[in-house]
Order: C-alpha cells, then sequence, then structure tokens
C-alpha cells in the first residue's frame, strides 16, 4: 500500500510539474502603481510591426532590477491570456500563432507589470502590430565568434522564423581533421530557394560546394586568369549562373579606434560562373579599381555592383594602412543579355563619394522598385564600421549622369543608433527588409527585422528568440542572414560527403 | 578474529589513511592550480552552451563537470567535492569489483589515476579545449561503477540487457559505457551474451555515428570522452595515460573474480597483507610521477590572481623571492611596478632577464596564453586587450578569466552594453553572481568595500586613473597580426610622442629594455620635460650613463648624474674587462657578475637584454 501511494504521490508530482512547465498564467497583479514609460523589455518589441507567422515575441525585463515580471496580451476581439515566468515572459507558440492570426492587420495590446523590492510597477501599455504580409519561413546564417583571425567550431545553420527550430546546414569540423582548420562561409540561395544553392570552403579541403537542382558537388573557382577563386556570389534569378567577386581580402587592427577591426580589399573583381559549362569568364578586372559585392536585379537583366573611386594621385602608391580611410565605392550597373552572356556599358546608380560615403552590399527589392546597401565612410566591409546604416533608394529611372541622385528613404526606425548596421536583404515578397547589427552592444551581430510597405518602414524588432536570455547568453555573431522560402533539406552528412571524391 | 586477520585489517586501515593524506596533500599543494581551472575553464548559462555540449557524445558528462569546475573557484570547496567523488567510487567500486577485506585497496588504483589526471597538465591548464576536463571523468567513471554494480546484483542472463543500456547510454557515458561492458564481459565466462556484447561494443560509435551523430567528425564519437590532448600545434599522449591506466586497472580488478590473475595474489595470505601497502605505494608513486610541479608554474597562478584583482603589492611580493622569474612574472612585476611607483627605481634591481617556463612538452605557452591581455589591459591597449581575449576564448572558452578581462575592457571602451552582456554571463556563475557570492577579496572589485555582501554580483573594478590616461596616449593605427611580448615592448618604446607623464616612463622603461638608442633618447628627453622637478630615477639614471657612453646623440642632453652610479659604472667597466676574455662565454660573464651587478640596468644591457637583435648571445664565444 505504501508503494502504491509513493508511486501516487510522485506521479501527481510529475503531473504538476508538467503543467507547470507547458504554460504559466500568472494573475494580473492587483496592487500595483503606475508608470507612464514603456516596460524597459529586452528585446524592445513596443510599437513594432510583425509578420502574422513569427514566432513568439518572449521578452524579459531587466533581471539586475525586476524580479518578476507579468505580461497581458489582449487581441483585437478582445481575448485576453497573461504570461510570466520570473522576469520572462515566454508565450507558448500555439497561443501566440492563435492570437497572430486573429489580430492579422490589426494590433495586440500588451500590458507589462515588474516586481521590484516586493513591489508591483504598471507600465505604459504598448502594442505590437500585426502585418498582413508573411515573412519567409526560414532564414540561414553562419553563426561565428565577432573575433578577428582565429576561429574554432563554425556552423552555417537555418532557422524556422514560425517557430524556434534551428538546425545545421553545415559545420566545419565534420570533414576536417587537419590542424589548419577549415573556414566555411558565403552561403547564397537562388531566389530564395535552396535546390540551387552554395557556400565556400577554405582552407583545409577548401572548394565552393554547388547544389544544383538537388545535386551536390564540390568546384575550384580559382582560374590562372583571376585573382582568387569566387568570394562574394549572387545568383542569376533565372540562369544557372552565378557572379562572383574575387578579393585579395586583408585585415588589420585598429590599436585605439572603437570599430576595432579594419577588413579591406587590396584587389578584386568581378568573375561570372556559369555552372553548366564549368566555366569562369571576367565581367570585370580593372586592376587600378577594387568591384565587389555583385547582386543580379530580380529580371537578371542587370548585375549591380560597388567599384572604388579612384584615389588621389598622391595616395596610389601609399601602403593601404595609409590609405584605406579613403577609400570609397559608388554602386554601379551594367546590363546583361543572358543568352550571349554578354554585359553592357557600365552606369552609375549611386555616387556615395560625392556625399564622402561608401557603398557596399547592394540588394534589389523583388519588385525591382528599390535598392537597399549599406552606406559607411569609406570602405566596403561596414559590419566593423559603427557609422554604417542601412540605406533604400527608390529605383524609379534609369540612372544618368543628367538625372539627380535619388533621395534615400528614410529608414531611422530600421538603423541602429551609432552601430554598425549591415547586410540588407529582402524577403521574397518584398515586405520585410532584414540587416545584422551590432546595435545591441556594439560586438554581437543580431538579426534585425523591419515592415517595408510602399517605402515606408516601421520599426525594426530583434529576432525572437524561445529564451530571451539567448541575446544575451549566445556569445556568437549572427553573419550573412539569408531569407528562404523552404528549408535546406540536404543534411549535413550528405554535403560531407562531397569531400570524399 | 586471527592475528593475521588483524594485522590485514591495520594495514589496509593505515594504507587507506596514508593514502588520503597523500591526496590531501596533493591537492593542497594543487590549490592554485585548481582556482586556475576554474578561471580557464568555459561553463556558460543558457541553451547555447548546453546544446553544444550535448550535441557531441559523452555531452552531458562534460556539462555537469564544467558546472562543478566552477566550485574551484574556492580550491578548497572543488576539491573537497572532488574527494568526495573519489570516496564513493571507492565505496561503490569495492561493491561493483566485490572487493573483500584487503582487496578493497585496489580502488585506490583508479583513485591515484583520477588524482593524477587533475594535477599533471601543467601549461597544458592555459590552453586545453577539453570543456568539463576536471570532473567529467570522475562522474564518468563513478556511474560506471553504479551501472557495474547494479548489473552483477541481475542473474547473468540478464547481462545483455546491460549491453543493450550500455549502448544506448553511450551518448551520456561516452567511452565508461564501453569500459562497463568490458568490466562487465570480463567478470564472467565467455558465453553467447558476451559475445554480443563485444560485437555490440566494437560497432557501438560507428552506429551512434551514424544514426545521431553524423554531423560530429568520427573521431569525436569514437571513444567519446576519453581526454585527448591536441591543438592545432601541441599534442601530447602522455596526458592520456592515467585513463588509458584507469581502464586498464578496471579490467584487471574485475578479472580479479574469475581464475585468472590478481584473484589469486589476493587470496594468497602474504599477498592479503602487502597489497594495500604496494596499492598505496603505487598509487603515490604513479601520481608523483605523473604530477606537474614546478614554482614558477605555481607562481605565475598567483600573479595573475592577484594581477586580475589589481592586487600589485602581492604581485611584487611573489616577484621579490622569485629569483629566476618567467617573461610573464616579469611582465607582471613591471605592470605591478607601474602601479605601485618606482618603476624605474627598482624594476633591474628584481631583474628583467625572464627565464623560460619549465616545458618538458614544448608547449606552444608564452605570456600570450598565461596573462598577455591582462598585461595590456593595464598598458591601456585595450583594443589589444580585446583581440587576445576573444582569439584565446574562441579557442579555450569563455572563462571567467577572459570574460573578467572583456568586462573590464567594454568598460574602458565606454561600451556599457557590452560589460552588461559579459557581467551578466558572469552573474550566472554560483561565485560571481549574487547568491552565493562569498567575502573572498579575489573574487571582485567594487563588492569590496565593505568586504561582506555584494547584492549585484561581481562588478569589473573601476578603470583606473592610469589605465585610462595610457589608453588615450597613443594615436590609432592599423596594427599587423602579430603580438607577442616583444610586441608589447617596440610598440610602448615609441610612446614618446605622448604628452602623458604616464606614457613617457613607460616609453622610457621600454626603450631601456629594447636597449635601442634611438627610441631612448627621444623618451628620455619627453621623460624629463614631462617629470621636471622629479628625482632622476635610478635605473635611468643607469641608462643615460651607458648610452653617453655608447651610444651618444650629436646633441647631448646633459643631465645630472649622482656620483656614486656613475662610479659605479666606471667600475664595472673595469671589472668587465678583466673577467671578459676569450674562450669565455657572455654567459660565463654574466654569472660571475651576477652577484655585484645583477641590479643595474647594465646587467641587463650587457647580459640579459632580449628585445633586440643581439638577444641570444649569451652562448655565444667572445671572440676578442
Amino acid at each position: 500500500m505504501k508503494r502504491y501511494i509513493s508511486s501516487y504521490i510522485i506521479l501527481q508530482a510529475f503531473a504538476v510539474m508538467l503543467l507547470s512547465s507547458c504554460a504559466n498564467h500568472p494573475s494580473v497583479p492587483s496592487d500595483t502603481s503606475a508608470s507612464s514609460v514603456l516596460p524597459p523589455i529586452f528585446p524592445d518589441y513596443c510599437d513594432v510591426t510583425v509578420p502574422y507567422n513569427i514566432a513568439p515575441l518572449n521578452f524579459m525585463l531587466p533581471a539586475d532590477e525586476y524580479d518578476e515580471c507579468v505580461a497581458r496580451l489582449t487581441t483585437s476581439d478582445g481575448q485576453q491570456q497573461t504570461y510570466g515566468h520570473g522576469v520572462k515572459v515566454q508565450i507558448p507558440e500555439s497561443e501566440w500563432h492563435a492570437m497572430l492570426n486573429a489580430s492579422k492587420g490589426k494590433s495586440i495590446k500588451v500590458e507589462v507589470w515588474g516586481q521590484k523590492e516586493g513591489k508591483w510597477l504598471s507600465f505604459s501599455p504598448f502594442e505590437i502590430h500585426i502585418a498582413e504580409e508573411p515573412i519567409d519561413e526560414y532564414l540561414s546564417y553562419r553563426l561565428i565568434e565577432p573575433s578577428y583571425i582565429v576561429y574554432d567550431y563554425m556552423e552555417i545553420a537555418q532557422r524556422n522564423l514560425t517557430t524556434f527550430e534551428e538546425t545545421q546546414i553545415f559545420n566545419n569540423k565534420v570533414t576536417c581533421d587537419d590542424s589548419k582548420g577549415q573556414c566555411i562561409n558565403c552561403h547564397s540561395y537562388q531566389n530564395y530557394k535552396t535546390d540551387n544553392m552554395l557556400f565556400h570552403v577554405r582552407v583545409t579541403r577548401g572548394g565552393t560546394v554547388i547544389v544544383n537542382d538537388g545535386k551536390i558537388s564540390k568546384v575550384d573557382l580559382k582560374r590562372d586568369y583571376t585573382i582568387s577563386a569566387g568570394v562574394y556570389p549572387s545568383w542569376h534569378p533565372s540562369a544557372k549562373l552565378i557572379a562572383f567577386s574575387t578579393n585579395q581580402t586583408h585585415q588589420s587592427f585598429h590599436t585605439a579606434h572603437p570599430n576595432k577591426t579594419e577588413v579591406y580589399d587590396l584587389a578584386s573583381d568581378l568573375i561570372l560562373y556559369d555552372i553548366a559549362t564549368d566555366s569562369v569568364s571576367v565581367i570585370s578586372n580593372d586592376s587600378t579599381l577594387l568591384e565587389v559585392f555583385p547582386t543580379w536585379s530580380p529580371d537578371g537583366k542587370y548585375l549591380y555592383y560597388c567599384k572604388s573611386v579612384p584615389l588621389p594621385e598622391e595616395m596610389r602608391d601609399k601602403d593601404i594602412r595609409a590609405t584605406y580611410s579613403k577609400i570609397q565605392y559608388n554602386l554601379y550597373r551594367r546590363s546583361f543579355d543572358v543568352a550571349t552572356h554578354v554585359f553592357g556599358e557600365e552606369e552609375l546608380v549611386y555616387d556615395a563619394a560625392s556625399v564622402d560615403k561608401s557603398v557596399s552590399l547592394p540588394r534589389i527589392s523583388p519588385d525591382g522598385r528599390y535598392l537597399l546597401f549599406a552606406l559607411g565612410q569609406y570602405g566596403c566591409f561596414h559590419i566593423w564600421h559603427h557609422d554604417a546604416d542601412i540605406v533604400c533608394i527608390p529605383l524609379v529611372a534609369p540612372p544618368s549622369p543628367d538625372t539627380p541622385q535619388p533621395s534615400p528613404l528614410d529608414l531611422t526606425m530600421l538603423n541602429g543608433k551609432d552601430a554598425p548596421d549591415s547586410y540588407p536583404s529582402w524577403s521574397s515578397n518584398g515586405h520585410w527588409i532584414m540587416c545584422a547589427s551590432r546595435r545591441d552592444d556594439g560586438n554581437y551581430s543580431r538579426v534585425y527585422f523591419a515592415y517595408f510597405s510602399n517605402g515606408k518602414v516601421k520599426k525594426a524588432f530583434l529576432m525572437p528568440q524561445e529564451d530571451p536570455e539567448m541575446h544575451i547568453s549566445l556569445l556568437k555573431s549572427y553573419n550573412r542572414p539569408e531569407f528562404m522560402v523552404e528549408p535546406v533539406r540536404i543534411s549535413v552528412n550528405e554535403f560531407s560527403k562531397v569531400f570524399d571524391k | 578474529m586471527t592475528l593475521k586477520n588483524k594485522v590485514s585489517k591495520a594495514l589496509l586501515s593505515l594504507s587507506l589513511l596514508a593514502f588520503i593524506l597523500f591526496v590531501v596533500y596533493i591537492l593542497y599543494i594543487n590549490r592554485e592550480v585548481f582556482y586556475t581551472a576554474h578561471d580557464r575553464s568555459e561553463f556558460l548559462f543558457g541553451a547555447p552552451f548546453f546544446h553544444t555540449l550535448l550535441s557531441k557524445p559523452f555531452g552531458l558528462m562534460r556539462y555537469v563537470g564544467a558546472w562543478l569546475t566552477q566550485l574551484f573557484c574556492h580550491p578548497a570547496l572543488g576539491s573537497g567535492v572532488l574527494v568526495i567523488f573519489w570516496a564513493l567510487i571507492f565505496f561503490v567500486g569495492v561493491k561493483a569489483f566485490r572487493l573483500k577485506g584487503s582487496a578493497s585497496a585496489l580502488m585506490l588504483l583508479p583513485i591515484a589515476c583520477l588524482l593524477t589526471s587533475v594535477v599533471d597538465l601543467g601549461y597544458w591548464v592555459y590552453i586545453s579545449t577539453i570543456r568539463g576536463y576536471w570532473f567529467s571523468q570522475s562522474v564518468g567513471y563513478l556511474v560506471m561503477l553504479l551501472l557495474l554494480w547494479m548489473a552483477r546484483q541481475t542473474p547473468r542472463k540478464w547481462h545483455l540487457v546491460w549491453y543493450l543500456l550500455a549502448f544506448c547510454i553511450y551518448p551520456v557515458l561516452g567511452w565508461f559505457a564501453l569500459l562497463f561492458v568490458l568490466c562487465l564481459v570480463v567478470t564472467e565466462k565467455l558465453t553467447w551474451r558476451e559475445l554480443i556484447g563485444i560485437v555490440l561494443l566494437v560497432f557501438t560509435a560507428n552506429i551512434w555515428h551514424t544514426q545521431l551523430y553524423s554531423n560530429q567528425n568520427f573521431s569525436d564519437v569514437v571513444l567519446a570522452g576519453l581526454p585527448r590532448f591536441a591543438t592545432t600545434i601541441d599534442s601530447t599522449e602522455r596526458l592520456s595515460i592515467p585513463f588509458w591506466v584507469l581502464g586498464a586497472v578496471s579490467l584487471l580488478v574485475s578479472c580479479r573474480l574469475t581464475d585468472w590473475g590478481i584473484g589469486r595474489l589476493v587470496d594468497w595470505s602474504f599477498g592479503r597483507l602487502v597489497l594495500p601497502i604496494v596499492c598505496t605505494v603505487a598509487g603515490v608513486v604513479f601520481t608523483c610521477s605523473f604530477m606537474f610541479r614546478d614554482q614558477n608554474y605555481i607562481d605565475e597562478m598567483r600573479m595573475v590572481r592577484y594581477a586580475e584583482d589589481d592586487n600589485w603589492k602581492e604581485v611584487l611580493r611573489i616577484a621579490e623571492v622569485n629569483k629566476k622569474p618567467t617573461h610573464t612574472m616579469v611582465f607582471l612585476k613591471n605592470v605591478a611596478l607601474m602601479n605601485e611607483g618606482g618603476l624605474l627605481d627598482r624594476s633591474f634591481k628584481s631583474g628583467n632577464i625572464g627565464f623560460p617556463i619549465t616545458n618538458p612538452e614544448s608547449l606552444h605557452v608564452t605570456l600570450l596564453e598565461i596573462a598577455s591581455p591582462l598585461v595590456y589591459y593595464n598598458y591601456g591597449m585595450i583594443n589589444e586587450a580585446i583581440r587576445l581575449s576573444f582569439e584565446l576564448a574562441t579557442h579555450y572558452g569563455f572563462s571567467p578569466f577572459y570574460l573578467k578581462v572583456l568586462s573590464r575592457c567594454a568598460l574602458a571602451k565606454g561600451e556599457e552594453k557590452l560589460e552588461e552582456r559579459y557581467t551578466t554571463i558572469l552573474h550566472h556563475h554560483p561565485f560571481y553572481g549574487n547568491c552565493l557570492r562569498l567575502p573572498l577579496s579575489r573574487l571582485g572589485h567594487s563588492c569590496q568595500h565593505d568586504g561582506s555582501h555584494c547584492p549585484i554580483g561581481w562588478q569589473p573594478a573601476p578603470v583606473t586613473a592610469k589605465v585610462n590616461e595610457l589608453q588615450h596616449s597613443f594615436p590609432d593605427e592599423l596594427s599587423g597580426v602579430e603580438n607577442s611580448d616583444s610586441y608589447i615592448v617596440n610598440n610602448i618604446s615609441f610612446w614618446y610622442e605622448s604628452d602623458s607623464k604616464a606614457a613617457s616612463e613607460q616609453a622610457l622603461f621600454y626603450s631601456m629594455i629594447s636597449c635601442d638608442s634611438h627610441r631612448f633618447w627621444p623618451s628620455l628627453r619627453k621623460y624629463l620635460t614631462l617629470h621636471e622637478g622629479d628625482i632622476f630615477p635610478v635605473h635611468a639614471q643607469e641608462a643615460y650613463i651607458l648610452f653617453m657612453d655608447k651610444a651618444p646623440e650629436e646633441k647631448r642632453v646633459m643631465i645630472p648624474v649622482e656620483e656614486t652610479v656613475y662610479n659605479r659604472y666606471i667600475k664595472l667597466l673595469d671589472v668587465m674587462a678583466k673577467k671578459v676574455k676569450p674562450g669565455k662565454t657572455f654567459g660565463q660573464v654574466a654569472e660571475e657578475m651576477r652577484g655585484e651587478w645583477g641590479d643595474t640596468y647594465w646587467f641587463y644591457y650587457f647580459f640579459g637584454r632580449q628585445y633586440s637583435n643581439t638577444s641570444d648571445r649569451n652562448a655565444n664565444e667572445i671572440q676578442s
């Protein structure tokens, strides 16, 4: 009998634990003092606009200031639910998605209470606006320490944005026994889909892993007539062609400047890789100038890229350490005939140097109407530049020397303050802008999304995590975030087999 | 009870007591190593670290081990927990291996192996990448023994289930799951069940690799958890020996109950008497022969610990009694003198000649791995300190040492959010947070003011005026990838352009260290300009006299020096002229002169220079 009783107690305890772990719906504090300020939640989700399919926007109050947090979410149709456990608010996925579906095109009201030294404080409520346009379901990125030269474990991962599921696409240890290690980088997809994709592997067993209609191969893109193998890629939207830059990239370190690291090219050109014929042709290889970051227009008729402006005569023979801060890039484009693979004449699209700036990482919206890029004072590797911001310009008229430079849209809601914002991109429906930003602490880059509609941008929000504290505990940067409409289905193991051949 | 039994029991008790005392002694003399172990071991709260470890077999043990390593923040506490694990291993092992009477002393051997494994690392403590190393093996072995004990309580026909269980828990127990199978197999005569167990054992890693760990390198799956000491440039098999011996001893002890081997020795009455003594002696000899013991190794750790706390007096106290300091100790001493004052009066008195570390395996461990982020930080070279901390932490883990330095650097750079991130992570450490915080001076700074209670946990010490002054005293420039002690010397010796008093002192000092007159003269001029009215420091006088003699500038700077200093220089030249003879090496002359002149800059210049083109001339024979 005793045994049955103890078993019953254990079962009961287990059931209680199980139930309590499912969802925590605390009651709203009764005795509170009101505060007129918005809650100091992290991440800051106050008055953001989010897609209706995004994962729960879990958040927390600062643990060193508050002991508990309770949040009440109210949908536009009056449904209410409270959440909170400790200082964290973690919303079950099913409940969250039900609320989002009920609030599509409307808002969810969020009221937050924080307990400090036994007293509850009631903050000003805020709203989360639910857009009618979804975000692409998947996102891939490289997770890497924001380190300098040394790297250890590195992975390219994919995240389901509607949930918190993260899986690995590839890592740099699975095929590497060599003490020199292996660097993996520059994952890229054709038209947001994953049956045509690529990433590079450097150092040990290096090459470019290309998936062509689901078939994996590893190719060496270095030719006698190129300065390097392919580096920054861009898939042609319809043909099996990839434009790459070829780069002699170097890295140096500031001894005092807050930017800390400087990445620059000593030389860079553009090449076109034809997957079908495994042939590499040169697009542009002016030895006196630097061409980098190619990107195709959505119709595939133009190739956009950045190109450096000639240095003043007196600086040309000087060491790069003296001239790096004077190198500025403008944005150009060349027409492309997909039938003949012939490029047209170069056209200046954005003259950044004329306003003493430098442009990098251009991306054109899927409807071809807008152009995003990162803009900083100099150079092209803006993720280390604290002054770097994302800029968006309309692409209404064909560029010509006579037409005035297009005015940038107001992206203050997207850009961080005094922090590097870089690597912008568009979702496949053109309604979500994504960028990598170090705005949280100046060091670790995180993924931010912002709603975009008719040239207007809403307040950016940080990619949600199941545990909001993970934004702090993850000592890795999100590098090169890329939208995908479907997951990469090839396993790490399958990718690794291409190295055995 | 017969006399023989009484003697046997007494010998067992005495042997156990002797072994316990030995363990306590070894742990005590290695307390500084254990503190460093916690300081250089990564344990991060949250899902990313947990999932990273759990993504590999033996990951759970590593996670538990990494958590327990934090206890070494108080070496006595960590050691105590380790001893409890070993005591449990002893008692469970006795049951699992069914050791009776004197034979229970056999369990001292696995414990000796585990003890050895935490005191034989030497400089690997700075570069090991094995997470949770310090506890995971003891925990894993204890779990293995518990399984063995339970398995042997069940009828033999059930053993197949245990073999299957061992296969299933390979992701948790790693190589201990295999050891468990082997130990269980050898306790019985071979039947089809044991054969299945062995076959399963052979294919365990392969099966798990294909089923669960296909995104891992196979070498990380096979014999998972068995420590392998290898970095990109260093590797050793020696440190794996205790674990191979642990496995072998466990197998042999398991065999005891069969008809082979040790069983007969134990059953032999004389054997029963001597076995405890033999086991104790074997354990002691094994541990002593593998243990890394070196005073500089310990002193360096102590200096780093005090330097982390800005306790420069203690750093100097250690430096003063150490006659053959390592390069790291020399740098830390000079940082301490910068902070305590008297750098140019005291530094060469305790010697600036750094000796190589005791390094039997020629590991690539230098100032870089031991203390360079701290040295860079204190010289105001914050960007370098950040970079080095990152480079090293990327390899060796974001341990408290690196998190503390990074936190201080972020504070110095005014990066509040970043500092918050690092301190938040540290606050989840049981001894850096606000829950188990103990009033120990070593743990932090801002909480020490009242010495007792810290409501917010560890906070970086406020940036000192010196660090602040220095970090703004040199212009920004792009540096290359070099990072070594000579990088510090060369960089700082060029700070003579600065108008900072602190920087000018350092520039003068390091221009003296570099023995370069082209840097010395401008450094001296700047120093004298900025320190007008101050007493001309003794070592600066010595350098001035020497460079006036050996490398004067065309336009000489005339400064009055003390007559005693000048006369001493004349005497030195005289003595040196007599001692330097063809056939003698510089090293021999240096040894003869060290007693009288070892406290001068001149001695360093002539015999100890380490950062100039002629730094390795001590072994060279004098030609004329």
